[in-house]
């Protein structure tokens, strides 16, 4: 039996983790109002606070320098309850930013820690073969001419000879990748408009002249199983959906809310 | 508790548990055993027939200064750009190279390292600091405030007067090893050997008050060594430092490491000096530490060119390329430039000054190689004129870009036109895999372009025949010479070479090949001397005073086009060294140019539909060129 996708994204783990502990605490009932009028500092607490100290310094804190950090320490924190309470977060541009941007980056993390289930790469693949196929693969022959006069003639004349020039006048079964960085856009593009054949086509432009072609053979690749090329799909769905979750993430919080914006 | 309570409660704890675990798995980590089997894999051809590109100093948001320039792409997307696919860039602009690269250093500064992301992530309220608190709300503010905040850091970190918070050795080393751990299984995920090969470095940011010093330390290792140590910081360190650090890795772990030296242009002297680091005469034990740390510079890229500069080389019209507004200072604009600095600045210089030394201790610290990389702080690996994303986020596309002024400092001086596209490092490997780039770096058999695909193959010896260029010519080079980055040994005849230049498919005729040599004098004394060894249009153009004339501009201002109607295809010779004296320490490097193409201000100028200033105006149209590494000749070693 395989689950629906849903059940397996992150967010929805995240929002049912939510509900349960709501629901759960609905239950049981909160703790009176009083402990968040309770500061415990605890010993961690200060350590935390000496070891601060202590990094910046180079020492450890005396009795007296510690006293006045909890002391500092307990002041921010009656501070910002306080503030909670009378609600000074809510027009603070700085507060805002700061918790929208936390919100982000939790949808985001939760998309780079998820593991990924194989079922849903060879989704991705099969969405995606663009990305995975490998590239056409040509065989051929070619002939330069700096002149395209010189090319035309030469193929009507059947002479098979060209001007010297440093590139290969064989390639066999390579990359479009490959051609195209010898060759150049031009060329490769007017290879694919050519029909594989025995004998000699052209001119066909360069970006270095004119070339007589051969095309003797032309493979359109079909992308590899999804077991040979895990990595590269796993890759690129992390990466995809790193920006996606983090949509659906909103906009799932965003449908929740009625906007109406006055003009 | 009722029953149902029971239920409930363990209800909820199972969910809260097994979601826990579902998100705490981590991504799968590719097995280095594999790594190994993939390279393994991949065949080597006998000697290096094709040429490899790529980028050896690219900036993420793991970068201090990347990312208060605003980049918001990391590792994963600069790999994705590099190797061709779509990547949306921080601005919102969807970018695809349009010829994929074939590997990529992701070198981020190791000093501070994630720091500006943890700050810009951290609660306000934990930020004790006040200047971190300041460049926090700064950074949260705009994009401009985040790039003043930016420019005040890299003064700051110039000027040695960085928050202490961010210097905290303990935090910095955590905060290091989880990015320093993620990019390394993030290199190895998109490592495919034959095709596409990331590899690990940094950059080592040392600058004594704003002298840029920097170098970008570049790994032949997969994670298994690389992981064992962690990005060596330069703001508080010294050059020996790094070369102690470097050796220690290469003990520890048997891996090999090398460091990139770039922008010496910005060094205000100091990055090829007479003397040692500390000032004193250079011992051959110095020198000999500093070639074998440093087998290859970067000579250009977007902060500039470094090749060459009109006061050292005044007979050399083409060596004005790259030097506006980075000849006025320092990186930080700390302190002027003075005439007498240029000389521990420019390559060519260097590479006298190394024969020199070498002459007086025995030993050449300056025998280095050249290639060009981007130097993007964009998370993107963009070379040419027409796809400029800007040094950083801040200058990406926009119509303000090319006249605005634009400091790394916080002082006047320097406009965007003044930024290079970049350039590209071109490699001569049997195979693309990290072994096989690394170790023609450290044989230097490599090559620097301004953003250019050109091929160019120089061999040196002293047999070739005046029909060389007759049938599998290549391999002849390799059987009878040296190929870029060698080193002859006198035998009293006059050195031959092999160059060969084949434009960009892509891009641009060529105007000419030159052959520059330096070498020094019976005196002890350094000269030079810029070689027109093969041009286009030859009919047309016969040198005057031993000089081919300029080849002429095609370039339409309004349309930022030009045309191929001047300049070859391909350009190649035998030459041989008319004024070479027997027992000789020289060294010959090629310099390959484009006929005039516009640059990167010229297309934003169309796209934008703005207006130059004049001063950028005048640099908008430039000749793109490739500088090989030299073949260098002298005496046995002794």
């Amino acid at each position: 039996m395989t689950l629906p996708a849903w059940t397996r994204e992150p967010i929805v783990h995240f929002l049912a983790a939510a509900a349960a502990l709501f629901l759960f605490f609905g239950w049981v009932g909160e703790p009176a109002d009083s402990a968040s009028r309770t500061i415990t500092v605890t010993r961690e607490d200060r350590a935390a606070l000496a070891l601060q100290w202590e990094r910046t310094m180079q020492r450890p804190p005396t009795d007296a320098e510690l006293d006045t950090m909890v002391e500092n320490f307990l002041r921010e924190e009656v501070l910002y309850r306080e503030a909670i309470r009378l609600g000074l977060d809510r027009d603070d541009p700085v507060v805002r930013k700061r918790l929208s941007n936390k919100m982000d980056y939790l949808a985001a993390s939760m998309a780079e820690t998820a593991a990924v289930s194989d079922a849903t790469l060879a989704d991705w693949l099969a969405e995606h073969p663009e990305r995975f196929a490998p590239d056409v693969r040509y065989s051929f022959d070619q002939l330069y001419f700096s002149e395209r006069a010189a090319a035309g003639a030469a193929l009507a004349g059947g002479r098979t000879v060209g001007e010297t020039i440093s590139l290969p006048s064989t390639f066999d079964n390579a990359d479009r990748t490959i051609v195209e960085g010898r060759l150049g856009q031009t060329f490769t593009t007017a290879l694919d408009a050519l029909e594989p054949s025995q004998s000699w086509a052209g001119p066909v432009a360069s970006g270095f002249g004119w070339h007589l072609v051969r095309l003797r053979n032309r493979v359109v690749g079909t992308p590899p199983e999804l077991a040979d090329i895990r990595d590269r799909v796993e890759a690129d769905w992390r990466s995809s959906t790193e920006a996606q979750r983090r949509k659906d993430a909103y906009e799932m919080l965003r449908s929740a809310y009625r906007v109406s914006v006055e003009k | 508790m009722s029953k149902g309570k029971a239920f409930a409660s363990i209800g909820a704890a199972a969910v809260v548990l097994g979601a826990g675990a579902y998100w705490l798995s981590r991504p799968e980590i590719v097995d280095p055993a594999e790594v190994v089997n993939a390279e393994a894999a991949v065949a080597l051809t006998e000697y290096p027939k094709t040429v490899l590109w790529g980028d050896t100093h690219l900036h993420t948001d793991n970068s201090i200064d990347a990312f208060g320039f605003g980049v918001r792409l990391g590792p994963e997307d600069a790999l994705k750009f590099a190797r061709g696919d779509e990547v949306t860039s921080t601005t919102g602009i969807k970018a695809k190279l349009a010829r994929p690269l074939d590997f990529l250093v992701i070198a981020d500064h190791s000093d501070g390292l994630g720091v500006m992301r943890r700050i810009y992530d951290a609660p306000r309220i934990a930020i004790r600091d006040k200047t971190l608190r300041r460049w926090y709300d700064m950074m949260h503010e705009s994009s401009e405030q985040s790039t003043r905040a930016t420019a005040e850091l890299i003064t700051a970190a110039g000027a040695g007067t960085l928050p202490e918070a961010m210097m905290d050795p303990v935090r910095q080393k955590e905060a290091a090893t989880d990015i320093w751990n993620a990019q390394l299984r993030t290199l190895d995920r998109y490592y495919q050997p034959g095709t596409f090969t990331p590899l690990a470095g940094f950059e080592y940011t040392l600058q004594p008050d704003g002298n840029n010093l920097h170098r970008v330390v570049m790994f032949r290792d997969g994670i298994e060594r690389t992981s064992k140590v962690l990005p060596y910081p330069g703001l508080t360190t010294t050059i020996s430092g790094l070369f102690d650090y470097m050796d220690a890795y290469e003990q520890a772990t048997g891996g090999k490491v090398l460091a990139i030296p770039h922008n010496s242009n910005l060094s205000n002297g100091l990055m090829f000096e007479m003397t040692d680091s500390s000032g004193g005469p250079m011992s051959a034990e110095y020198a000999r530490r500093r070639a074998q740390h440093e087998p290859v510079v970067e000579v250009t890229q977007i902060k500039g060119d470094s090749e060459a500069h009109p006061f050292l080389s005044p007979n050399d019209e083409f060596a004005d390329f790259g030097i506006n507004g980075w000849e006025i200072g320092n990186l930080t604009l700390s302190r002027p430039k003075t005439d007498p600095m240029l000389a521990g600045e420019y390559l060519r210089e260097a590479l006298k000054r190394g024969l020199s030394i070498e002459e007086q201790t025995g030993a050449n610290p300056y025998k280095f190689g050249m290639i060009g990389s981007t130097d993007s702080h964009t998370a993107l690996a963009t070379g040419d004129e027409d796809n400029f994303f800007g040094k950083h986020t801040g200058n990406e596309p926009r119509a303000i870009r090319a006249n605005a002024p634009q400091n790394l400092g916080t002082r006047i001086g320097r406009f965007g036109w003044n930024y290079l596209a970049g350039g590209y490092a071109a490699v001569w490997a049997r195979a693309n895999t990290r072994a096989e780039i690394f170790d023609a770096m450290m044989r230097r058999e490599v090559y620097a372009t301004t953003g250019p695909r050109m091929v160019v193959r120089f061999f040196g010896g002293f047999d070739f025949a005046d029909n060389a260029f007759s049938g599998d010519w290549v391999r002849a080079g390799y059987k009878t010479g040296v190929p870029m980055g060698g080193e002859l040994v006198s035998n009293g005849k006059a050195p031959r070479f092999l160059v060969s230049a084949l434009k960009d498919p892509d891009g641009a005729h060529l105007d000419r090949v030159q052959i520059i040599k330096g070498w020094t004098e019976a005196d002890g004394t350094t000269r030079e001397k810029v070689y027109d060894v093969a041009w286009s249009d030859s009919d047309k153009r016969s040198p005057v005073n031993g000089k081919v004339p300029a080849v002429g501009d095609t370039v339409d201002r309004k349309s930022a086009s030009y045309t191929n109607s001047i300049g070859a295809a391909e350009l190649r010779t035998v030459w041989t060294d008319p004024d070479y004296r027997a027992g000789q320490r020289a060294f010959y490097y090629v310099r390959v140019l484009e006929i005039p193409t516009p640059r990167w201000p010229l297309f934003d100028a169309l796209r934008f539909e703005m207006t130059l200033s004049p001063e950028a105006m005048a640099d908008a149209v430039a000749q793109e060129r490739a500088y090989s590494s030299p073949i260098w000749i002298g005496p046995a070693a002794r």
